[in-house]
């Protein structure tokens, strides 16, 4: 291992070429892009071949993130980056007659450039840290992707991919808090050992568990695939191709991580990851056949190979033969990348040209193009598991590995690994089938209406044509010599899926023995079946041959279980006793409940004394009314008041001056007298309401003393 | 001359220049009033770092041994003045267009002065009842920018904030009374007073009184029971105001509440009882039924609102915890929280003055018309989200580093979920916003009106970009910010 700041600069190369994107014309963007991707896949080649006959690189830039970021590159890491770079440098000179005519392609190359930056990222990152923090902003950069198109289904599969990458990543962050609270180091080469030296294996149990889940959410493992049937059919092509070959492939780096270092020889996870991926497999493999989409059928196909991967990662821990799973998930994964590559790119190839891909609109369109058939041709049989193509090779080895599982065990789980084996077996059937009915739309059946009306115009570029070839002619050089140079491949992966430890070697295998040939006869001839019994008799009408869609609307598992879950039932679960808590705790108990109640008390005191006065006016002091001696006095002032009136009388008409008066000066009077009576009436009551007040005052006061003697 | 009296400066040159504000004589013309006032805040930010360096101290009046008003700033005053101070200016950049089609704003920039004067005060302050003084003249400082539309749901609102408030402060205050009564001291000390053989010292009521300045003070910081206030006053305050209550003034609570465990009655002493578990309950509670009530909230600055209650008691959550690296989780929101929410209210503030929408669902297509500062809110949505390698992933991976850590039975591993799960609903309330923002058309009926692209009012644009920078460079290079946290960390725990 020798320090290599180049290693920074594969990161840097495309972040940086993505921010001048925006300063640039509208025109070069797609030359400028293809630049970058071509500079990124010279630059990992040359990294990449320098680790492969070196001892590898590492380099780290200390502080960031507080944390440091810390990259290596080791046999893995260079093929799986030079494979990536590859992809999207073909990708990146594929995009612009894909694009030709889309609007916001600004958006997408910049956000193209920046996956290419986080996902490299992500594959060469030396501890867990760099790497969650390279998948995240992978997951939110390639989001753009999906969303790219704004029609209406690809923002709901955007919406659907986003709620998915964040649900995953934060379950993935929470296995990584307890991971680093149990091992206290999150450097990938140290975690094999680390982890067996940890007690707590429930807990570390829970956190693989936990970041399988952020993994296998990207990866597409069921139940988490869901995402993926339905972004890489709104994606735009070039992007369908690197998020299903790459992508998903960083998930799955993560769950090799997990197998391969953290959870090492733990059964249960791998039985977990045995069963999720024998079901993603099956899974798969069966929406593959039910497709009438081109590349709804590619994208199923790569739910249904992930699945081959995981269960050759589960197999890991379930043998002491680990070698061949080992070998088979590396080769497997490279395949897929490569395969997926290239048959992506003839769905846009196919789109770009017809703008559908529905099987009923497409039919016929490779009629008289030899370069579409060759590659399309090496892709499936590569796929397809066909002896003499790549494909075969890997499966043989997953395969292997499950037989090496099922000898391992006694009684029934013998007998359930046998089953898993036959799913294997089956499902690699299907992919035949899938591959078969994509073979007879695109090759063989009567052009439709669109294909005849396109004709046979140059369709495709002669930089793509190469750039595609590559792969094509690769297929099948591999699978010819697979011990000359599939083994060496293989093997340089090695240590990245062990963990850096030492396992015992592999004994060569006899790719082209009968045991091994017959699985895949096995495997052909159900294809070959289904195709023709089912594909051709149940999925396609008899007159003219048109393609039905056979799955069941409301036989999905988003729209069935995962949306109503998260938009309905539990937002409502946790939304009411927040409310409650939020309104009626909170807000009603503390303005309305909580002063309701203080005050009944409160006006009691407030109102006490008032109460008693009250109380003592209805009683001690009612009014005792003294007609009487009213009226009596009334009669004096009547008197004298008349007397007034009359000499006041007098003298008017005497002088003839003045008015007559309005009041009679005996009304006057009788009011005077009646204020004063009751002013005087007042102060007798107050004064012996005082007397009152203090007699009881005395009385208590009296009652102290006595009591206090 | 005392050279102390420069701690006077920063407390009492924002609080004149406001009175002097007040006379419609001095800067009759807007424009310069509002240059006036970004000056001061700017003078105001460098008078916080030179008060809050030099180790000074003063003493504003003393009634006996025991009471007295004490300014006597440490770095932890530096850290919630600075970010206070800092925050004051960019909403005073804002505020300069945010206001410039509405009615006189003289006596809103008026209080926006003298509450900034009266927020140092709070944080530079020695002691409790120093302390308890600034806290209360903040709340009427801050009441009049809550009323300022003077709608009958502002004036409702500034009664919820009012009495909220005080009815929190209160409660701390009886606190203080037995702190008082106990013979414990007031002032500031890293570390507490109570030692483990303290003799004559009744613990329970102690830690009664700890436990009603938590609830009392938690009360500013959104923490449930007594967070009722926020969601009523921020939707209708202006948006600067909006974004310093939500992003400052609740971490006031904040800091109060540290003062009184790390600094009065010391972590080792409540460490373990009681009160640290209901605590903990109360923010796990709080951080779960915000960040679930303001995905389920339609109104914009309603559900940042909620956002806030739940985004406080993140760091009380640490607080609550008491070990290092949660503490440094805690100190790291603050700060990180700050810097975001304030960007998520001023980028509300501007759409709201732009378009005049205040719901979510109507921001359709707004990145669009208005990209620079939808981009802003999206990568400050990302932050409170927590997605690296913006800042918050930080603070919430300390915050679960220290939860494990802690070994709290229960809590240690029910923190970290709780942290995530209402990070998840963080992402479903905010992210909404920016992808309709970017990627759907506009709505049908306002096509005509709006579909053009606007140009957007630099003073608002600026402040943006700048904290929006902060939010997430803080993120990528945060060691110097660390290393001046661990030395306020290494003093009290």
């Amino acid at each position: 291992m020798t320090e290599n700041i180049l290693l920074i600069s594969l990161l840097f190369l495309p972040f940086l070429g993505a921010f001048s994107l925006i300063f640039l014309k509208e025109k070069f963007l797609g030359l400028f892009s293809a630049g970058i991707g071509i500079a990124e896949f010279v630059l990992a080649l040359i990294l990449g071949i320098g680790t492969l006959l070196g001892g590898g690189y590492f380099c780290g830039i200390a502080g960031v993130l507080g944390f440091g970021l810390n990259f290596t590159m080791d046999g893995f890491r260079a093929v799986y980056l030079i494979i990536l770079s590859f992809m999207w440098m073909t990708a990146l000179i594929f995009s612009p007659e894909y694009m030709k005519g889309h609007g916001n392609q600004r958006r997408y190359y910049l956000f193209t450039l920046l996956t290419l930056g986080a996902t490299a990222g992500v594959f060469l990152s030396a501890d867990l840290m760099s790497m969650f923090l390279f998948f995240e902003v992978m997951s939110f950069t390639s989001y753009v992707w999906v969303a790219q198109e704004e029609t209406k289904g690809a923002l709901r599969a955007a919406q659907t991919y986003l709620a998915v990458a964040v649900v995953g990543g934060m379950v993935m962050l929470m296995g990584l808090f307890l991971l680093s609270h149990l091992t206290g180091t999150l450097v990938m080469a140290e975690l094999r050992t680390a982890c067996a030296a940890v007690k707590e294996r429930g807990t570390l149990f829970v956190a693989g568990c936990l970041m399988l889940f952020g993994f296998g959410a990207k990866a597409g493992m069921f139940p988490l695939h869901i995402w993926l049937p339905k972004a890489h059919p709104v994606a735009p092509a070039p992007a369908s191709a690197l998020l299903s070959g790459v992508l998903t492939k960083a998930g799955i780096f993560g769950v090799i991580l997990l197998s391969g270092s953290i959870l090492c020889g733990e059964e249960n996870f791998g039985f977990l990851v045995l069963f999720l991926g024998v079901i993603t497999m099956f899974l798969g493999a069966i929406l593959g056949v039910f497709s009438i989409d081109l590349k709804r059928t590619f994208a199923c196909s790569s739910v249904s190979q992930i699945g081959f991967i995981l269960t050759g990662l589960g197999a890991m821990n379930l043998t002491h033969e680990r070698m061949f799973a080992i070998n088979g998930t590396f080769l497997h994964m490279v395949n897929h990348s490569l395969i997926k590559l290239v048959l992506f790119l003839l769905a846009g190839i196919v789109y770009k040209n017809l703008h559908t891909l529905d099987f009923n609109k497409i039919k016929g369109f490779g009629k008289g193009k030899p370069f579409f058939l060759i590659t399309y041709g090496a892709g499936a049989l590569a796929i397809g598991g066909m002896p003499l193509f790549s494909g075969y090779i890997s499966k043989t080895l997953l395969h292997e590995a499950i037989v090496e599982a099922s000898h391992a065990y006694h009684g029934s789980l013998h007998l359930w690994i046998t089953a898993a084996e036959w799913i294997f077996l089956i499902s690699g059937g299907m992919t035949v089938a899938y591959m078969l009915k994509v073979f007879f739309v695109l090759f063989l059946e009567e052009p439709s209406e669109a294909v005849k009306h396109h004709g046979i115009l140059p369709y495709v570029s002669r930089p793509v044509q190469v750039l595609l070839g590559i792969p094509a002619v690769l297929f099948a050089i591999l699978g010819m010599f697979p011990n000359v140079l599939m083994r060496p491949l293989a093997k340089c992966a090695e240590p990245f899926f062990t963990g850096g430890m030492a396992e015992e070697e592999g004994e060569l295998v006899q790719y082209f023995s009968f045991t091994n040939l017959k699985g895949a006869m096995i495997s052909l001839a159900i294809g070959i079946f289904v195709y023709f019994v089912i594909v051709r008799k149940w999925m396609r009408t008899r007159e003219d041959a048109r393609y039905l869609n056979r799955i069941p609307v409301w036989l999905d598992l988003e729209d069935g279980i995962y949306r109503p879950l998260f938009c309905r039932v539990l937002p409502f679960l946790f939304g009411v006793p927040c409310r409650i808590l939020d309104r009626l705790i909170s807000e009603k108990f503390f303005a309305q409940i909580l002063p309701f109640l203080l005050a009944i008390p409160c006006r009691f005191f407030d109102k006490f004394i008032d109460g008693v006065v009250w109380v003592l006016h209805c009683t001690v002091f009612a009014e005792v009314q003294d007609k009487e001696r009213e009226r009596g006095a009334n009669r004096f002032a009547y008197l004298i008041g008349r007397a007034f009136d009359g000499v006041s009388e007098f003298f008017r008409r005497i002088t003839k001056r003045g008015k007559r008066k309005e009041q009679s000066y005996a009304q006057r009077f009788d009011a005077g007298q009646e204020k004063i009576s009751r002013t005087v009436r007042l102060v007798t009551r107050s004064v012996s309401y005082g007397l009152l007040l203090s007699c009881i005052g005395l009385l208590a006061t009296m009652l102290y003393l006595l009591l206090s003697l | 001359m005392n050279k102390n009296l420069i701690l006077l400066v920063p407390v009492l040159l924002p609080v004149i220049a406001g009175i002097a504000l007040a006379f419609p004589k001095i800067f009759p013309e807007r424009k310069t009033r509002w240059w006036f006032v970004c000056a001061v805040c700017a003078i105001e930010l460098v008078f916080v770092f030179c008060a809050a360096g030099g180790g000074y101290e003063l003493t504003l009046a003393r009634f006996n041994d025991r009471l007295a008003f004490v300014l006597r700033p440490d770095a932890l005053s530096l850290l919630f003045g600075g970010l206070c101070a800092i925050m004051w200016l960019s909403a005073s950049i804002f505020s300069e267009k945010y206001f410039s089609h509405g009615k006189d704003e003289r006596m809103y920039q008026c209080f926006f002065l003298a509450s900034i004067g009266v927020i140092v005060a709070l944080c530079i302050s020695g002691n409790l009842v120093t302390m308890y003084m600034f806290y209360e003249m903040m709340t009427l400082f801050m009441l009049p920018l809550v009323v300022w539309e003077r709608t009958k749901e502002a004036i409702h609102a500034g009664y919820s904030f009012f009495f909220y408030s005080i009815a929190g402060a209160f409660l701390g205050l009886f606190g203080f009374f037995l702190f008082y009564s106990s013979k414990i001291s007031l002032e500031f000390t890293p570390g507490g007073h109570i030692t483990a053989g303290m003799a004559g010292v009744d613990r329970e009521l102690l830690l009664f009184a700890c436990f009603l300045g938590i609830v009392g003070f938690g009360s500013k910081a959104g923490m449930f029971p007594l967070h009722g206030w926020l969601p009523v006053a921020h939707p209708v305050a202006p948006a600067p105001a909006s974004a310093l209550l939500s992003g400052n003034v609740t971490k006031m609570g904040v800091l109060f509440i540290i003062r009184i465990i790390y600094y009065i009655v010391g972590a080792d002493f409540v460490r373990g009882t009681w009160v640290q578990n209901t605590f903990l309950v109360l923010t796990l509670l709080t951080i779960l039924m915000g960040s679930v009530i303001a995905s389920r909230e339609q109104l914009l600055k309603r559900r940042l609102a909620y956002s806030t209650v739940s985004q406080v008691s993140y760091v009380l959550f640490g607080v609550a915890l008491m070990n290092p690296a949660a503490m440094l989780g805690a100190l790291l929101h603050i700060v990180f929280h700050s810097v975001a929410k304030n960007t998520l209210f001023l980028s509300a503030g501007a759409f709201i003055h732009q378009t005049g929408f205040t719901k979510a669902s109507e921001l359709r297509g707004i990145g669009k018309r208005m990209p620079i500062t939808t981009w802003m809110f999206t990568l400050v949505s990302l932050t409170l989200v927590g997605i690296p390698p913006t800042s918050a992933f930080l603070s919430k991976w300390y915050l679960a580093e220290g939860s494990l850590t802690s070994a709290i039975p229960v809590f240690s591993y029910l923190g970290p979920a709780i942290l995530l799960i209402s990070a998840v609903f963080t992402a479903a309330y905010l992210l909404p916003i920016s992808v309709n923002g970017f990627l759907l058309g506009l709505l049908e009926d306002s096509d005509k009106k709006i579909f053009r692209r606007e140009k957007e009012p630099l003073g608002m644009v600026i402040p943006m970009i700048i904290l929006a920078a902060a939010a997430v460079g803080l993120g990528i290079f945060p060691n110097a910010l660390i290393r001046f946290l661990n030395s306020i960390i290494t003093t009290i725990l």
